[in-house]
Parts: C-alpha cells; sequence; structure tokens
C-alpha cells in the first residue's frame, strides 16, 4: 500500500531560517508526532524510536532517518524506513521552500509505503490515520517554523489526553500544538475538560439513563444452568484469566513466506531490551525436545514436527522465534527486534499441485502424501453394469474454513526445578499430554493439565500442543516461571486451526431406473496444511458416515491427504464427516435434478428406512425417523407454499431455491478405527471417567473427564448425579473443567466427537450409582433398616435417607459422610471398606475393527439433523438471502432440551456462515488472505436468519439413557444451502460444485462457468 | 536508544469506585481493566475492534474497550459487568440472558451484556430489527444469536413489568 499526501504552508521565518531547522536531523526528527528517541548515527542519519500505535498495533519501531537530499536553500528529502511489527514501512518526506514576502512558502510532499500484515490488523483505517499523522507533522514543523512559536493551544487541549501522550520527552519544546487528530479521539474523550455543551448534555442523559436501568428491581431466581452463576457474573476463569505470581509471556515471532529457508537469526537486539528473559529457537528446540508423534504410518511418519520451524518454515505463521518477557507488551516489543533472513522457497497450495510433488515440503517422506489408501464394500464393479443411469461429477470442493471460538487458544506452562509441569490451558482433550510427555521427555505423571472455562473450541483446540509444549520450554528457560502463550485473533486467523480442504474428484454414480443409488466410486484429497498434528485421522473419520443416510450397499473410494505450505489444520465442528455428509448430499441433489425427480423424492427413495442399520462398513446407525424428519421440516417451512412462490417469483425473474440437508452426527468414537490408518497405533475403543464423593459436609460432588466449553456439562452431570440419588441438582456440585489430577482421565478422555450425552452421563450415572449404593449400605447400618426399604429425599436437614413410610427414621447425607470420615471406628468391620467416594469409568461397546477390510463399528450413536433452506439469490450481485429455515432434530432422548436446541442453533450459525460468509482462502504464495476477524467476517447476529425448530426423540439402543451426542451435527446448512442454491440456479444449468457461496465467490463461479462438470449416461 | 518508559496517571470511577494508576500511554483500555484492576469479565476477542467481547460502558455508553487507550478514559465513569449485580443479586438482563440460553461459553457474554444494557436503556421496548442492529458488533460464536435475541426481548419485558 502507498499513500501519497502533498501541501504547503507559509512561515514568517527567512528561507535560510527555514532551511537550516529543516535541514538537521536532530531537528526535524523530534517533530515527527510519534518522536520517541533518537540516536545521531552521523550527520544526515539519525536513529529513532518512534511510537506506533494503531488498532491493537503497538509498540515502539525504530527507524533510520536519511537526510538524503539537501540542496541550501532550496530543498531538503528525507528517507526513514524501519520495522512495525509484522510489517514494514517507507516513508519519504520532502520540502521545496520558496520566498514569499518576507516570509517562506513551504511546499511539501510526503509519500507512505507499507507492506506487510500491519495493514489488515490496522484495519482498513490506514490511509486516514496516516493522513493523520502527517497533519501532525505539518502542524508542529508550522509551529516550530514560525517566529513567535505557540506555546500551547486552550487549556483544555494542552492538559487533555492526547497533549500529554505526545508530550515529548524534553520539555518545553514547542511542539505541542495538538489539533483533534487522533484516529480516536474524536469517538470519545472521557474527561470532562474539552466536551461541547451538547456533548455534555448527551453524556449526562446517557449516564442517567444508564443508572435508572441499573436501579431496576431484581428478584432472587434460579438460573436453569449451573454454570451461567458464574459466566453470567464475569467471574468465569478463562485461560487468559489466570495470573499466577511471576508470570511471564511469550510471543512468537512467525515467518511471513509460506514456504521458505531459515537462513540466520539473530535475537540479540531483542535479548537486550530490558524486561525480556529469554528467546528459543529451533535449533535450541530441536536439542531440547522431540519431533512430535505422527500418527500416520511409514513413510508419513518419519514427519519432524518441533515446536518451532527447524531450518525451514513450511506455512505463513510458522513460529520460528519465541520470545519471553516480563510483559506481553514488552514481548511484542522485543518480537520486533528479531532479526530473521529467509530465502523463499516454491509454494505449494493447491492439492493437485502437491501430489504432482514437483515440490516436496518433507524431503525424507519423498511425496506430499501423508496417507493413501482404498475404502471398497460390496460389488462395486457389477453395480454400475447393472445400472440403469450413470452420472458422472468431475469436480467437488468443500472449502477451508474455521469454526474459529471467540476465545483464542491460550496456555499458562509452568515446568518447575522438580520436572513437574503445569499446563492450564484451553486444551479439549487428554491427547497433548500423550504427545507433549514424550516430545519433552516427560512421564504423563509429571504432567498436570488442567482447564476450567474455555470460551468454545469446536475441535479447533485439538492441534494445539506444539504451542504449549513451547510455552514449557520457555518456562523451563526461565527457571521455572510461569509462562502464559495467548495466541492473538490474527494469529488465529492465519494459523490457528483451519478445518480442511477436501477435494473429490471423478466421482461417479450408479442408479436403477427408480433413481436409487446403487453405488458410488469416487478419489478425495483432504489438504492438511504442512503438518499432519491430528491427521491423518480424518482419512478414516469420514467413514463413520460413508453412506450418509442413504441405503446405498456398494461404494469404492480412493481416499488420499497431501500435505501444503498452508497452516497444519485441525478438526472443525463436524470433522471429517461433514465434508462427506457435504459430498453426499451434492451426489443426491445432482442425480434429483439430473433425472427430473424432486428432491425431497429422491431423499425419500434413497432413505435409510429400517433401524439398526449396519453400514457396508460395519458402522451401526441405530435408531432414526428419516421420512417423519423430512415430512417434520417441510411442515416448519410451509414447503408446498415456497414451492408455489418459487415458481411464481421465476416467471418474474427471481431465484428463490429450497434445499434439503441431511445429516448423521455419528458420536463417541471408537478409536479402533485409528488403526485402519496405522495399525500399529494402540488405540481401540473409548471410555470415560467420572467420580463422585460425599464430601465431608455432606455434599455431592462430581468430576468428570470432559473438557466442556458452553456444552453445559455441569448440568447435565447434576441432573444425572441428582436423579439417581433423588434430590436436587442444587445439592450437588459438579467440578468445572478437567484436572489430571482429579482422576478422571483414561486417556482418550475429552471433549470432542459428540460423546459427552453419552461417554460422560454414562459415566456419572455409574459413580452415582455406586455412591448410592455406599450410601444406602451405610443408612441400612445407622437405621438398622433393610436396604430395600429405602428411599432418597430431601428432610428437615437437607437430603436424606430414610426409612419408606417412616420419616422419622432418617440420616441426613450430612451424617452419613461423617460416618465415613470422622467416625470411622463406629463402622463396622464389613463396612469399613465403604468410603462414599467412588470411580467409574464408562467402556463404550465396541470391538476391535477389522484393518484389512476396514471394517467394523467406528462411532456408537447416530444423530440426525435435517435442515431445510429457502434462499433468494440475486443473479446480478449473487447475493443470497435465507428467507427461511427450519430444523429437525434427534437425537435420541433428551436430557436437556434447553442445551440440546442451543446445540442446533449454535451449529446451524457455523454452518450458515460456512456456507455463506466464512472462508480461509490463500493465494498462490501461500498469503492467508482472511487474516483477521475484519476480513474473514465471522457471522454476526445481522447475517443469523430467525431458525425454526423442532425435535424428535428416536432413543439410541445403545445407550442407558436412550441418549445421542449431538453437538457437532448441525454443519447441516453448508448441505442445505448448496442444494438450495443449485436449486435456484439449476434451471440455468448451474451445478454446485464448492461448498462456499459468498457474494464475490458465487459471483466468480457464475461468471466464469462454462461446461456443466456433470454427465449421465442412461441405458 | 532510550528505554524510559513514559507514564501518565489516570483516574477513572469503575463501577462506582475511583481509581487512580499510572499508566503507559499505549496501554489499551482494556488491557487497564483486565490487567491493573484485574476484572477479567471484560474479555478479548480479537485485534480489530469487530467482536465487542470488550464492550464496557463508558460515560454512559457502550463501548469497545479495545479501541480505547486508559488515559482516553481518564475522568470517566466505567461500567463492567462486574459492576451489574447489586448485592449479589442478578440484574434482570443477566437473568434473561441466563434463563433464555443466551449464553453457551460465556465468552461474548459480558459484552453482550454491556451492549444491550446500553440498548435497553435507550430503547426499552426495542423491535427484533433494532436488537440486530445494536448487537451487530458482538459476535457470538456458540449461540447462533437466536437465544440472545430473546434473552434481550425477555429482559425488556422484566424491565418493564418492573
Ligand atoms: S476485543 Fe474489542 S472488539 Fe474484539
Ligand atoms: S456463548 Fe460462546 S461466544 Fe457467545
Amino acid at each position: 500500500m502507498e499513500m501519497k499526501f502533498t501541501g504547503e504552508f507559509k512561515v514568517d521565518q527567512t528561507r535560510d531560517k527555514v532551511f537550516a531547522i529543516l535541514s538537521d536531523p536532530e531537528q526535524f526528527a523530534p517533530m515527527l508526532p510519534t518522536f520517541h528517541s533518537l540516536e545521531m548515527k552521523d550527520e544526515r542519519t539519525a536513529l529513532l524510536r518512534v511510537k506506533v500505535g494503531i488498532g491493537k498495533i503497538r509498540g515502539t519501531a525504530s527507524t533510520e532517518l536519511v537526510l538524503d537530499e539537501a540542496e541550501a536553500p532550496l530543498r531538503a528529502r528525507y528517507i526513514g524506513q524501519g520495522k512495525v511489527m509484522q510489517g514494514a514501512y517507507k516513508m519519504i518526506s520532502s520540502f521545496e521552500l520558496e520566498e514569499s514576502g518576507d516570509g517562506t512558502l513551504v511546499k511539501w510532499q510526503g509519500e507512505t509505503q507499507l507492506v506487510g500484515k500491519i495493514l489488515s490488523l490496522a484495519g482498513g483505517g490506514m490511509q486516514g490515520y496516516a493522513e493523520k499523522e502527517i497533519n501532525k507533522l505539518i502542524s508542529s514543523l508550522q509551529n516550530a517554523l514560525s517566529k513567535n512559536p505557540q506555546k500551547t493551544e486552550s487549556k483544555a487541549k494542552a492538559d487533555g489526553w492526547l497533549a500529554r501522550i505526545l508530550r515529548k520527552s524534553d520539555a518545553g519544546e514547542s511542539t505541542e500544538a495538538i489539533n483533534d487528530s487522533s484516529p480516536a479521539e474524536s469517538i470519545i474523550s472521557a474527561g470532562l475538560a474539552g466536551l461541547t455543551e451538547d456533548q455534555l448534555a448527551r453524556r449526562t442523559e446517557n449516564q442517567s439513563k444508564i443508572s435508572k436501568i441499573l436501579s431496576a428491581k431484581r428478584s432472587e431466581k434460579r438460573l436453569p444452568r449451573k454454570e451461567d452463576m458464574r459466566l453470567i457474573r464475569g467471574q468465569g476463569l478463562f485461560t487468559d484469566d489466570f495470573h499466577p505470581a511471576g508470570m511471564l509471556h511469550m510471543v512468537c515471532v512467525r515467518s511471513p513466506y509460506a514456504h521458505a529457508k531459515i537462513v540466520s537469526i539473530d535475537v540479540s537486539a531483542a535479548e537486550a531490551l530490558p524486561g525480556v528473559v529469554c528467546t528459543l529457537t529451533g535449533t535450541e528446540v530441536k536439542a531440547q525436545s522431540n519431533a512430535f508423534t505422527q500418527l500416520g504410518p511409514e513413510p508419513s511418519a518419519l514427519i519432524e514436527d518441533y515446536c518451532l520451524a527447524v531450518d525451514v518454515a513450511r506455512y505463513q505463521g510458522d513460529p520460528v522465534v519465541a520470545v519471553i518477557a516480563e510483559s506481553a507488551q514488552l514481548a511484542t516489543d522485543a518480537a520486533q527486534l528479531v532479526e530473521i533472513d529467509y530465502e523463499t522457497l516454491p509454494v505449494v497450495v493447491d492439492c493437485r499441485e502437491a501430489m504432482e510433488a514437483k515440490t516436496v515440503l518433507h524431503e525424507q517422506v519423498g511425496s506430499n502424501y501423508t496417507w493413501q489408501g482404498e475404502y471398497e464394500y460390496g460389488e462395486v464393479d457389477k453395480a454400475f453394469d447393472e445400472a440403469k443411469h450413470v452420472v458422472k461429477i468431475d469436480d467437488l470442493k468443500f472449502h477451508r474454513y474455521g469454526s474459529t471460538a471467540l476465545e483464542c487458544t491460550a496456555v499458562v506452562a509452568t515446568w518447575n526445578q522438580l520436572d513437574e509441569l503445569d499446563l492450564f490451558c484451553n486444551a479439549i482433550m487428554a491427547v497433548p499430554i500423550a504427545m507433549i510427555g514424550p516430545a519433552l521427555n516427560l512421564s504423563s505423571d509429571k504432567i498436570r493439565l488442567r482447564t476450567h472455562d474455555i470460551g468454545g473450541a469446536f475441535g479447533n483446540k485439538i492441534s494445539v500442543y506444539p504451542f504449549m509444549a513451547l510455552a514449557a520450554l520457555a518456562s523451563k528457560k526461565a527457571g521455572g516461571a510461569p509462562v502464559k502463550w495467548l495466541e492473538t485473533r490474527s494469529e488465529h486467523m492465519m494459523s490457528g486451526g483451519h478445518g480442511s480442504e477436501r477435494n473429490f474428484f471423478d466421482t461417479e454414480v450408479a442408479l436403477d431406473k427408480e433413481g436409487v443409488i446403487t453405488a458410488i466410486r469416487s478419489t478425495h484429497v483432504d489438504d492438511c496444511g504442512a503438518y499432519p498434528r491430528y491427521e491423518p485421522l480424518a482419512c478414516v473419520i469420514w467413514a463413520q458416515v460413508m453412506p450418509a443416510t442413504y441405503k446405498l450397499r456398494n461404494m469404492k473410494i480412493d481416499m488420499r491427504q497431501v500435505v501444503t505450505n498452508k497452516s497444519p489444520t485441525a478438526p472443525n465442528r463436524g470433522y471429517s464427516r461433514l465434508p462427506h455428509l457435504w459430498f453426499m448430499e451434492r451426489i443426491i441433489d445432482v442425480c434429483g435434478h439430473e433425472l427430473g425427480i424432486p428432491a425431497d423424492e429422491i431423499r425419500l427413495r434413497n432413505y435409510i428406512k429400517e433401524f439398526p442399520y449396519t453400514t457396508p462398513n460395519g458402522c451401526v446407525y441405530d435408531s432414526g425417523d428419516l421420512p417423519t424428519m423430512l415430512q417434520k421440516a417441510k411442515d416448519l417451512v410451509g414447503w408446498d407454499e415456497w414451492k408455489k412462490k418459487q415458481e411464481e417469483a421465476r416467471k418474474e425473474g427471481r431465484y428463490i431455491g429450497i434445499g434439503i440437508g441431511t445429516t448423521l452426527d455419528s458420536g463417541t468414537n471408537n478409536f479402533g478405527q485409528s488403526q485402519i490408518i496405522n495399525p500399529f497405533l494402540p488405540f481401540t475403543g473409548q471410555s470415560q471417567a467420572s467420580t463422585a464423593k460425599l464430601d465431608l459436609d455432606g455434599t455431592v460432588n462430581i468430576a468428570v473427564g470432559s473438557f466442556p466449553q458452553g456444552q453445559g456439562h455441569e448440568t447435565t452431570s447434576a441432573q444425572v448425579a441428582a436423579e439417581v440419588l433423588g434430590i436436587d441438582t442444587d445439592f450437588i456440585n459438579v467440578k468445572t473443567g478437567f484436572d489430571t489430577e482429579r482422576n478422571t482421565n483414561t486417556g482418550t478422555g475429552g471433549t470432542y466427537a459428540s460423546q459427552f450425552a453419552v461417554t460422560g452421563l454414562s459415566a456419572v450415572h455409574g459413580a452415582a450409582v455406586k455412591l448410592r449404593d455406599e450410601m444406602k449400605k451405610l443408612a441400612a447400618f445407622s437405621l438398622e433398616a433393610n436396604e430395600d426399604d429405602l428411599e432418597f429425599g430431601v428432610g428437615e436437614m437437607g437430603p436424606e435417607i430414610r426409612v419408606a413410610g417412616s420419616p422419622d427414621k432418617n440420616i441426613n447425607f450430612w451424617a452419613l459422610s461423617n460416618l465415613v470420615n470422622y467416625n470411622t471406628a463406629a463402622l463396622p468391620e464389613e463396612l469399613r471398606d465403604l468410603h462414599c467416594n467412588v470411580r467409574h469409568v464408562y467402556v463404550a461397546p465396541f470391538q476391535t475393527v477389522d484393518k484389512e477390510k476396514k471394517y467394523g463399528n467406528l462411532t456408537l450413536t447416530y444423530a440426525m439433523q435435517l435442515h431445510i433452506a429457502v434462499i433468494e439469490i440475486n443473479k446480478e450481485t449473487a447475493q443470497t438471502k435465507i428467507l427461511d429455515y427450519g430444523i429437525v432434530d434427534d437425537c435420541g432422548t433428551v436430557i436437556n432440551h434447553m442445551i440440546v436446541e442451543g446445540q442446533s442453533h449454535g451449529g446451524a450459525g457455523h454452518g450458515i456462515a460456512a456456507a455463506l460468509l466464512e472462508t480461509m482462502p490463500h493465494d498462490k504464495d501461500g498469503n492467508v488472505i482472511c487474516g483477521s476477524f475484519t476480513d474473514y467476517a465471522p457471522i454476526t447476529i445481522n447475517n443469523m436468519p430467525e431458525l425454526k425448530y423442532e425435535n424428535m426423540e428416536s432413543p439410541s439402543p445403545f445407550s442407558y439413557n436412550g441418549a445421542k451426542g449431538m453437538g457437532e451435527g448441525g454443519g447441516a446448512p453448508l448441505l442445505s444451502i448448496s442444494a438450495a442454491v443449485q436449486d435456484a440456479l439449476y434451471g440455468d444449468g448451474f451445478i454446485v460444485q464448492n461448498s462456499h457461496h459468498s457474494p464475490m465467490f458465487l459471483y466468480e463461479q457464475l461468471k466464469n462457468y462454462k461446461d456443466s462438470p456433470i454427465s449421465v449416461e442412461t441405458r | 536508544m532510550s528505554d524510559a518508559k513514559e507514564t501518565i496517571e489516570v483516574e477513572i470511577t469503575v463501577n462506582g469506585k475511583s481509581v487512580r494508576r499510572e499508566v503507559e500511554p499505549r496501554l489499551l483500555l482494556v488491557e487497564f481493566i483486565r490487567e491493573n484492576l484485574q476484572l477479567t469479565g471484560t474479555h478479548v476477542g480479537c485485534d480489530t475492534s469487530y467482536c465487542g467481547a470488550c464492550t464496557i460502558i463508558l460515560n454512559g455508553e457502550a463501548i469497545k474497550s479495545c479501541t480505547l487507550l486508559a488515559v482516553q478514559a481518564d475522568g470517566g465513569e466505567v461500567l463492567t459487568v462486574e459492576g451489574l449485580e447489586q448485592d449479589g443479586q442478578l440484574h434482570p438482563l443477566q437473568q434473561a440472558f441466563s434463563e433464555c440460553h443466551g449464553l453457551q461459553c460465556g465468552y461474548c457474554t459480558p459484552g453482550m451484556l454491556m451492549s444491550s444494557l446500553a440498548l435497553l436503556a435507550e430503547n426499552p421496548d426495542p423491535s427484533v430489527k433494532d436488537i440486530r442492529k445494536r448487537l451487530a458488533g458482538n459476535v457470538c460464536r456458540c449461540t447462533g444469536y437466536q437465544n440472545i435475541i430473546k434473552s434481550v426481548q425477555s429482559a425488556a419485558k422484566a424491565l418493564q413489568e418492573g
């Protein structure tokens, strides 16, 4: 970006005097509005520190200011250049002096060039900001060059905040001529000084309105969720809120290039900055830790992944140096002083290029593949031979986007001198222990991993263990001080865990004469970015929903995954299944349109109707009723009405589309599927642990090994335990977050794969039952009663166990707890094994899978969602508007309707966002295009349509409570909106090939659309 | 190169209490609130003034505290989420957000509450359109916003019924 400004002004000094001031860097530099300090290198060169501050970019930057031209007394020219956080700038100021009466006319020209990330960080406000800065400089100059410099403007202004910020270190200089030119000053001026009467009146009025609303009457009502009591009051404890004494801060210097050799690193200037504790580079990290374990088989297992880039940076945002300082601001300042020389390398951003392997990212692997394998079931060739229709689809693509929680990734790592590592973080599964332990040579019992409140995760936070390990190494190097690493939003958008892209090549679909799909064959290629991290698991996870909701038995998928010079991907809500379901729904809609079968009808002909249903690859769909869901969804939006309106609109040249999306939310995964990827991985099944304890005062305490991020686990756990113990949820405490010290970690524990309603609640249920049984035994002894005659309830002294029918014979929970804690000698020998402190591990009823045949039950439950989107597309602008939206959700028995509906809304929000707004494209050099929230434009309340929602319950036969996990299922809008877009435009021959439909994207697609990617052969 | 750090004294009334601190000129208001005052209910979700997680009330208006410097609030009156409850009793708006399930992870919630408070202070009976307009600068990644609209409507009703 380049900005130029010109102007002129007159001063009452002679030309010689003006020239003398302007041509002396020592006099000129302090007039720069952001001047901080200066040191003269030689007569013509000043080394300056300037303050920079736009939006969140702030700090001081160094500039070399050179008087590059000076011709007395006619002209002078300065060139200043330097670096600011994630960018560089060059500034040229030149002056021409003309005599004018007894004064001088100064004609000036200012030019600023900016490159790098600073532009997107500054959020587009650069031009205005630069203009204001230049104005400030000019008014300083005018002031300094005049004979009677104005000492101060009005009192209010000189004392205003801006004046103080800009007050120069050597007081008495006459450069305080400040006008209202700060980028923010116009927004607000908090102090009373300087406010106009109108502003003052408005402020008083606003304040009195706020006071009035604050004084509203309050009533004490019970809150429906346990976690709300702290969250609604701002009393949550998110990772960034954790602030142990002596804590240091880590900031990463990241590669601006997508692929580059790191030639040299100079951290000396950064380390010399007071307050900087140490730095870390890739070489050091390599010497002090092991490369992370790779999940993929050889040769992709040979990939070397450390927590900092070693020798080569492989994506834009690859961390190269870590700077550790006393404050985050200092660390950021110091990071700017790190000098890194890069030599750029050829960049691979496209999966086809990656497959060609002209450039190989990880040489030792020999190709860019992390995984390749074939999934084949049934008699595919035979089905194609016997088909009535064969539909071929060239190319489909599921785009890259990020589910992107509002809280960025963070960790506070403390590696003390006893070699114990404490990680207070917002990780969402226990996997980091398995990854970090071997990398840092720490045994798992030396690692404490704990979370408290987590500001959303949606899968993204699974893959951030390298940064946790890096913070740990930083803490070790800093002598054991806690080190906080907090990802900035821009870092997150650049590389904090986008979902993988998936490309579908050469798809062929066989159908019978009724339009029933009999077989599919296709090649699918995932692009997982530069390092596999949680990958290549996506190469099997999709198979949980292989035939989607359809009854075809013959399928052959050539599945592959490649690395490219983009940031490593992470699981995103709907991980790997969602792209596959999108693909299957595309097939249904394409076939429907091509064969002239309506979208609802072709689904009804193809839906699986009998449950439990075993898929061709051995997964068991537990329960459901798809035709009823479809009917309910049609009723929700008024399908027939919309069909009529669509026809009428079409006559007026308007494009309305109606699309159906059917999803499966496969929950509780069988880790055995990982062996399909790599037979040597020692994982199968799934388990979850919970503890239940009758505490000293009779409170029931529950802990469970999940990592909740808003799903209300405390509330539902309390519901389950309260039901078992016959008391109110108010008497149950559920521990917040996860902590390895609570003995609830089974290794695979975590909050992912839509499983809590099954694994978590089954574990809580099991623990509560064990506790109940112990309590009953103790009560029977104490009340001299028969266990069978006892019941739980709440009496005058709180929760109690009593003899049914004789309420006077009771013992309350406190007294029971007393028996096993303070009063153990009173217990008979045979009861001394009871402690009312129990643990239960729920082990999901899985078998190992057949690795060769790639066959087995990969997930326990299958929640379903059926969405219908009604949209209108403006064909001129390619703008899509949602006119109506219906969701029918079936996740088995519902434990908490409010939470389930909330999850459906949230998932729908993500899906609509991904379909219409959110995408993470890269340019051909691997630059991230949407590197900030402002560019990415996450969905807001304004773009979110009203959702019509209905729930139905088909209990799962496989969970004790009939429930199914459901948190990820909502990706359905990607399906329904793609379907609706095609429905709207198919009349004009348009086939939807990409899952993203933002106006800019759709506009390009429509403009460049040539031939249909479809061919149909009917025999 | 000079490393001398300049600081400036500010005096701000926060949740009714006057506080006085020496701050670096570049300190953001949100950093002042979170780090200097340890009022960590106000959150940070972005670095481009987009998300509104940092919204507070300054001098009667909802503002994004990541977009102002602490020194700009000098002499001002700040209200943060921690100032909503009184004597341990929740404000009807807080109550409504919980009852309507207008929060999941709770990270956006303090900002949502403050923006909603400013909206309701000005417009006690907002339409859905008014709500959408005033909350468009507050991002929530969890709820899909539907229950946030409901929460604000329900709070408006509760406040009107007194
Ligand atoms: S943190 Fe202030 S708007 Fe995002
Ligand atoms: S509740 Fe999580 S971001 Fe709004």
